[in-house]
């Protein structure tokens, strides 16, 4: 009897092993696949049919996607609007959470309702808009002004994180703090942001990402000062092919910071997933 | 407080990653929002021009924008963008009035949804300016009896071939009992179609290739039977499904559905798979862009061996698709002046264009200086080409791109699919057409 469960538990052990081999290749292919190709030759690149591995390992992808004009700039303009698009993104979404949470108006969930509605539009209906709001108030072709028009992005998303994080910090621990003498702000400061610290993680990230990667508002916004990575990346779509081995090395370059950044907060990520979950 | 023991237990301390964050943001956006400001006052303070170009035609202008810096004092921004980006961004841009540009690269088939948008440049077009520009390329830039671009560059398909396998004895002495006439470049269909059957041993070596994801060089073979036009007439009537459109189809799809010369996958084969092809020396014939031939990597097998001859032809002569890009200016720019002297001046200076990584220009005699210089031989057959009586450009119509995207590219990739109809896919795409333009 005990064998039978204990072969049972192994099946379903691996088969659960298999699923999870099968989506982590269904996810992961595509970005293997990339990396891969930024080490071959230009002829092995798109080679009919396709070569999974380099037949010749080169590095001459990646000497050419750096040597190539504006992108070092480019890295540090997605840096800039990214991390100003952060902290935005933060110094609004917290507050708004927070007042949502604590305070249960209606208005409020009017607001973070009508939040959710602003996510849905879509970004070429607020892209055009900008341009012309940029211009005029001399943001154009700045990382402030794009990382304010990524924040249009992000922000409705971080208030709904953020909210379902504050959620489920207890509200005895604010009446706590004021009891001891602490302001909202206080009590919001020193005790509720420090609990829901995971969450803040998860959100910045989310937030950091939406700019990190985001097309249409760079490449409407942006000329020379402030042209983000993926602009630059696609330039090497040009009318007549794609550069497949200096695009792919590009983009390799540019996941790295990314995956960095996971990797140094893996661990406030998981905490942060979990926070919504112990609500109570 | 599982709150706080999982603060206590992280590595960052209470509210560290939110200070570092907090910090690292502000110390960012100051400068940048500072930047910003300075910049806008140099901009304002010092002549300068910016032209939105695309990624892959900004090297035809570095060199005119430098000699243009050097001899005017007047800084040229070139603002790079890849291809699909520029219309949106050009597109979005003269709709809502708000301009950060003074001069915009504009590929021909823009031209017609642009064209209400943009100053006239009739005194540029002189009549020594007219002699020494192709025709297409004068008629592509008028749209609307008025001109609205200054052509930078142009481009057509050639035919591009392997010359050690033309000028293989064994290969010659093969072909001419089978075909009973010489091995050479093909000129016409038949000779196309004889050698790329010849030369179709697949799988590692096919005759030629069959792009069915892009449309331009079936549009060659329809000029090349003798259309007065492609899918439209001068006059805006459909005729896509006229003989010469029917018989270019049959002439294109059956390369692959009936002499089977070409490495599977037709469908989804278009510029850049058809150039990788070649270059690894799976087909022995291409007809593709003129700007290629130099471009040929050190390490493809086929590096030293490639030849080139004009574009093949069929009825009505030899007949490419013109490719050509024109500067233009808008009508609400802020800059209007400036820009126009921009643009008369990389008129004026237009050879500087061919010194680039496409190797490109506009003006016939740009071509004619440099074409007997051997890195240049794909000139002799591009003029000949462009210069061919049948060779004109795509209609100038505003709902152009999208004809492109929802009609051509579709039919042509049901072509190819093997037991196509080919009449009645051309009916169809006539009624298609004719829903778009109305």
């Amino acid at each position: 009897m005990t064998a039978l469960v204990f072969d049972r538990r192994r099946a379903t052990r691996t088969l659960l092993w298999l699923l999870l081999g099968a989506v982590v290749v269904l996810y992961a292919f595509p970005f293997v696949y990339l990396v891969l190709t930024s080490f071959k030759l230009p002829t092995d690149v798109i080679s009919v049919p396709p070569m999974f591995l380099p037949k010749t390992w080169t590095l001459a992808n990646f000497h050419a996607a750096l040597s190539a004009p504006g992108v070092p700039a480019a890295l540090l303009h997605s840096l800039e609007a990214a991390s100003i698009s952060t902290v935005l993104s933060l110094l609004l979404a917290v507050p708004a959470a927070y007042g949502v949470t604590r305070y249960g108006t209606v208005p409020g969930q009017v607001f973070i309702m009508g939040a959710l509605v602003a996510r849905m539009v879509p970004p070429v209906a607020i892209g055009v808009p900008l341009v012309g709001i940029m211009n005029s108030v001399g943001l154009n072709d700045s990382s402030l002004g794009l990382a304010i028009a990524h924040t249009t992005i992000s922000l409705p998303l971080s208030i709904w994180l953020m909210a379902s994080y504050l959620d489920a910090v207890p509200v005895e621990l604010d009446e706590a703090a004021r009891v001891d003498g602490a302001s909202r702000i206080g009590a919001l400061w020193r005790v509720v942001m420090p609990v829901a610290a995971g969450g803040i993680a998860v959100t910045a990230i989310f937030a950091f990402l939406a700019s990190w990667n985001e097309f249409l508002f760079a490449l409407l916004l942006t000329s020379i000062h402030a042209q983000t990575m993926p602009v630059v990346i696609a330039n090497f779509q040009t009318q007549y092919g794609l550069q497949w081995g200096t695009m792919t090395a590009l983009a390799t370059i540019y996941s790295v910071p990314v995956v960095l950044l996971s990797l140094f907060l893996q661990r406030r990520i998981v905490a942060g997933l979990t926070l919504g979950a112990v609500k109570g | 407080m599982e709150g706080s023991s999982e603060s206590d237990g992280s590595k960052l301390s209470r509210g560290t990653f939110l200070k570092m964050g907090g910090a690292a943001g502000l110390a960012l956006a100051l400068p940048a929002s500072a930047g910003a400001a300075v910049r806008r006052v140099a901009k304002a303070g010092a002549g300068s021009i910016s032209v939105v170009c695309e990624a892959g035609g900004k090297a035809e202008l570095t060199k005119i924008a430098q000699l243009f810096q050097k001899q005017t004092g007047t800084t040229v921004n070139l603002v790079e963008l890849p291809y699909a980006g520029l219309y949106d961004r050009i597109n979005g841009e003269l709709s809502s009035g708000s301009l950060s540009f003074d001069v915009a690269a504009l590929d021909v088939i823009w031209m017609p949804a642009f064209a209400g948008a943009l100053h006239s440049v009739d005194q540029l077009f002189t009549p020594a300016v007219k002699a020494d520009l192709f025709p297409s390329l004068v008629s592509g830039a008028q749209i609307g009896g008025k001109y609205v671009g200054m052509p930078v560059f142009t481009n057509s398909e050639i035919l591009f071939y392997r010359k050690d396998l033309f000028g293989s004895s064994k290969e010659q002495k093969a072909f001419q009992s089978r075909y009973g006439y010489p091995l050479a470049p093909p000129k016409t269909w038949q000779q196309f179609d004889d050698v790329a059957r010849f030369f179709s041993r697949g799988p590692k070596l096919y005759g030629t290739d069959v792009k069915g994801a892009v449309e331009t060089e079936w549009l060659a073979h329809v000029l090349q039977a003798g259309s007065p036009g492609v899918v439209l007439d001068k006059s805006g009537k459909v005729i896509i499904d006229n003989p010469q459109h029917q018989a270019a189809l049959a002439f294109y799809a059956n390369l692959h559905n009936k002499y089977k010369v070409d490495p599977a996958g037709a469908p989804q084969t278009d510029w850049a798979a058809a150039q990788n092809l070649f270059q690894q020396g799976r087909t022995a014939m291409m007809r593709f862009w003129a700007h290629a031939y130099p471009l040929i990597p050190k390490n493809s097998p086929v590096y030293g061996k490639v030849g080139v001859a004009p574009m093949i032809a069929g009825k009505a002569g030899i007949a490419g698709i013109p490719g050509p890009w024109y500067l233009s200016v808008p009508e609400k720019g802020n800059n209007t002046a400036l820009a126009m002297e921009f643009l008369k001046f990389s008129y004026d200076h237009n050879a500087l264009a061919v010194q680039s990584s496409l190797g490109l220009a506009a003006r016939k005699s740009a071509f004619a200086h440099y074409q007997n210089q051997p890195k240049y031989a794909h000139f002799r057959p591009l003029l000949e080409t462009l210069s061919a009586k049948a060779t004109v450009g795509r209609p100038a119509n505003p709902k152009w791109q999208q004809i492109v995207d929802t009609v051509l590219v579709p039919m042509l990739q049901k072509s190819v699919t093997g037991k196509a109809d080919y009449a009645a896919l051309l009916k169809s795409a006539r009624s298609d057409v004719q829903r778009l333009v109305g």
